[in-house]
């Protein structure tokens, strides 16, 4: 009992010091950002990891170019939970005055009401070039021929072969923008000249497989032209280009070439090691992998466009990613400064520097020009291939992406359906259920929205 | 720790039959000084307790709009809705058949651990240490682990299989498979605290009635089934009660190792409101289904205070 007695004083007082530190550094570090005679402007984002210290080196840049505004970045978690506390909070002292939303959720941000389209800024700014951003991009976060959100991180979907195991067994790589027969070419060969050591290809269970797949044959998946003439009110997932897409994975699985990283963030670390391992010699991921992939590898690293279906020309693919966008509860001057810190960001070699390290495309054209990117293509020349893939696609409907709210549970339907034809399931009936499902959720969406 | 009923409880009746007249007939003193006490707990609970319940049943009536919030009155519809919908019904089977496969191999498994491990042999207490290690264990160092074995392409498992030259087995990507995948890690780390709390009750049953059954020429499996378990069925009473709840529960391994996949064969029911409130925003959806998970989660508990605890030896 007396030595208990003895212990616990000083347990008390060291808690209680750790906990004023902690509390006192929270105090001094909000007064010494209020002290100063910015205006502050809330950021959040939801870029973690190496994404993230590149992102601070933006803010920072921006900072310190100017002395009205301070940018404070705060990181909110996922992009599928940030978007429900950036909805819940809007009106409120926490909400921020300038965020980050990710593609899928364009059609919640533009229907909440919440945002002042980027559109009003640059109509009043004589300064900012908005042809010199990547169209496709732009067209992804418009409505209705005004900018809502101006796209910040955006990155293309691309297909990654092993080069060094290509050359290794003598065989020809697939061309720049290849069909799905030459990718199955490339596969099987892989397969058999390794003697089944190596597995051919994989495709992982990502719903935005599935949408690019759908942009790339130019087939729209909800009506409206995918929500870009008025509301979407149908899907149809069931159509000739999803089946082609899915036939043709079916197709490497019975030859046993493919292999099944399944879903989600797992499934995307599980693939980049068996690649990086020489277990896989042909992926598809965003773009923005390029870093990590370039990083560790041994091998030398082909890229190729998002292949389509045979017998017809690429549409292009859509972008993926996030934009920013302005909140419309904070005063006039604090929204001016959301707009200056956007406009910083697409500057070229505030661009070019973001693209080297993140693996994200610069949007700005003049950003190839700068040395900060041509080095990066002398030192890897792949890693022009998804820069130039955004360029040569000329924005359509079909591949400025689907402006329909209930996105994130599409993805998961489409996922399921996906993963129905992975494990043996029929294409038709696997598609089928998820149009069921997908149109079944917008239509309770639209009714509990008051939309036609 | 059997009691019959003596004098003194006899005695304890009358004495609280005759306060509980006289709490009836309380005077204002007295009903001031007990709201003085129950107020601020009265106060907390309602706030953090009852009003989330009764609004969340409130949401489940109607149809939440983008922006979550109640747009268009439902009545029972989301219910009527759920409870049809094939995809719901198989989550409430997934999660059935999950919760009864970890409490089935987390007390069979950690039973026969213990009673290993009671034995008195020299070394057991590294085995003791071994058996109890996950305890230490998080929810995210975990998963991250089993991830790394169940890897088709570098995992532990694929690695071994290739070695034997058989097909892989797809761990996480299969379906069937996926279920069993998420019950062994989930054992795997209920192990360390079930096996621990099991090895305390085995060793505090009394030695002498060992002797006396080794005297009788009992076998030791005979010792097992008859002394052993009907001493410690307390303890065992709590950590299936422990187990199933945690179950239920679950859903930090759910969502690092599959996110309610594949073709939502591990979707269990908390995972799943989770993902249709702060992925799709469906808040009217996943209130509805908080409620019918409540509702299981009370005649669980009910049914098992009502049939197990009868058959517990106190």
């Amino acid at each position: 009992m007396k030595n208990t007695k003895k212990v616990i004083l000083p347990l008390v007082l060291v808690i209680g010091a750790i906990l004023v530190a902690v509390f006192s550094n929270i105090l001094t570090n909000q007064s010494t950002a209020s002290s100063n005679h910015k205006t502050q402007i809330v950021f959040w984002h939801e870029l973690g990891g190496p994404s993230e210290d590149a992102l601070k080196k933006v803010v920072d840049g921006f900072n310190k170019s100017q002395d009205k505004y301070q940018v404070v970045p705060k990181y909110q978690g996922t992009y599928d939970e940030a978007i429900q506390k950036i909805l819940q909070t809007h009106g409120s002292s926490t909400s921020p005055a300038v965020f980050q939303a990710f593609d899928i959720s364009t059609a919640q941000m533009i229907h909440s009401g919440f945002t002042t389209p980027i559109q009003d800024f640059i109509d009043k700014d004589d300064s900012f070039d908005v042809n010199k951003i990547s169209p496709v991009a732009r067209s992804f976060y418009s409505n209705g021929g005004k900018q809502q959100g101006m796209p910040f991180n955006t990155s293309q979907p691309v297909l990654y072969y092993n080069a060094t195991l290509l050359k290794k067994y003598g065989i020809t790589p697939p061309p720049v923008s290849p069909t799905y027969s030459d990718i199955t070419r490339v596969a099987k060969e892989l397969y058999e000249k390794s003697d089944h050591k190596v597995k051919g290809m994989t495709v992982q269970v990502y719903g935005w497989f599935m949408e690019q797949a759908l942009a790339n044959s130019g087939a729209s998946l909800a009506n409206n032209n995918d929500g870009h003439t008025g509301n979407p009110t149908e899907v149809n997932l069931n159509n000739p280009a999803s089946v082609k897409f899915l036939e043709w994975i079916r197709e490497n699985i019975k030859s046993g070439d493919f292999i099944d990283y399944g879903s989600g963030a797992s499934a995307g670390a599980n693939q980049t090691a068996g690649f990086l391992a020489d277990k896989v010699g042909i992926f598809i991921q965003s773009s923005a992998s390029i870093g990590q992939l370039t990083a560790n590898n041994k091998n030398e690293l082909g890229i190729t466009y998002f292949p389509h279906p045979d017998g017809q020309k690429a549409n292009g693919v859509a972008i993926g990613g996030a934009a920013l966008w302005i909140s419309n509860d904070k005063p006039k001057e604090v929204q001016q400064g959301a707009y200056e810190f956007i406009k910083y960001a697409l500057k070229p070699e505030v661009q070019a520097q973001w693209q080297k390290d993140t693996g994200y495309l610069a949007l700005n054209k003049d950003s190839q020009k700068s040395k900060v990117l041509q080095d990066l293509y002398k030192q890897t020349p792949a890693a022009k291939v998804p820069g130039q893939q955004l360029a040569t696609a000329k924005p359509n409907y079909y591949n400025s992406g689907i402006l329909m709210e209930g996105m994130q549970l599409t993805r998961q339907l489409e996922e399921i359906a996906m993963e129905t034809v992975y494990n043996g399931g029929d294409i038709n009936k696997a598609l089928d259920k998820a149009d069921k499902d997908i149109n079944a959720n917008l239509h309770t969406l639209n009714k509990a929205n008051g939309y036609k | 720790m059997l009691k019959s009923p003596t004098t003194e409880e006899a005695i304890e009746k009358k004495q609280a039959s005759s306060k509980k007249r006289s709490t009836f007939k309380l005077n204002a003193n007295d009903k001031y000084f007990s709201l003085l006490f129950l107020g601020p707990s009265l106060l907390i609970l309602g706030l953090f307790v009852f009003y989330p319940m009764i609004k969340t049943f409130y949401i489940s009536m109607f149809l939440t709009n983008t922006l979550g919030k109640t747009s268009v009155f439902a009545g029972f519809s989301n219910y009527a809705e759920l409870l049809t919908s094939p995809d719901f019904l198989n989550s409430l089977v997934v999660t059935l058949a999950y919760v009864l496969g970890v409490t089935f191999f987390t007390l069979a498994i950690s039973l026969l651990l213990a009673n290993l491990a009671s034995k008195k042999l020299p070394g057991i207490g590294i085995f003791r240490t071994l058996y109890s290690v996950t305890m230490g264990v998080s929810v995210s160092v975990a998963a991250i682990f089993w991830l790394f074995i169940f890897n088709p392409s570098t995992g532990f498992f694929a690695i071994i299989a290739n070695a034997l030259k058989l097909t892989p087995i797809n761990w996480l990507t299969d379906p069937s498979n996926a279920m069993w995948a998420v019950i062994i890690t989930t054992v795997w780390m209920n192990l360390g605290f079930t096996f621990l709390i099991l090895l305390g009750a085995i060793e505090s049953v009394p030695q002498t009635l060992y002797e006396a059954a080794s005297v009788e020429g009992a076998s030791p499996r005979f010792q097992f089934f008859k002394i052993t378990l009907p001493m410690i069925s307390p303890t065992l009473f709590f950590v299936s009660t422990i187990t199933i709840i945690d179950a239920f529960k679950s859903f930090g391994l759910i969502d690092l190792i599959t996110k309610g996949g594949p073709t939502n064969a591990t979707n269990m029911l908390v995972y799943r409101i989770y993902k249709d409130a702060f992925y799709s925003g469906n808040y009217a959806q996943a209130s509805t289904e908080a409620i019918i998970l409540t509702v299981i989660i009370a005649a669980f508990t009910l049914l098992q205070f009502k049939f197990l605890e009868k058959k517990v030896n106190y």
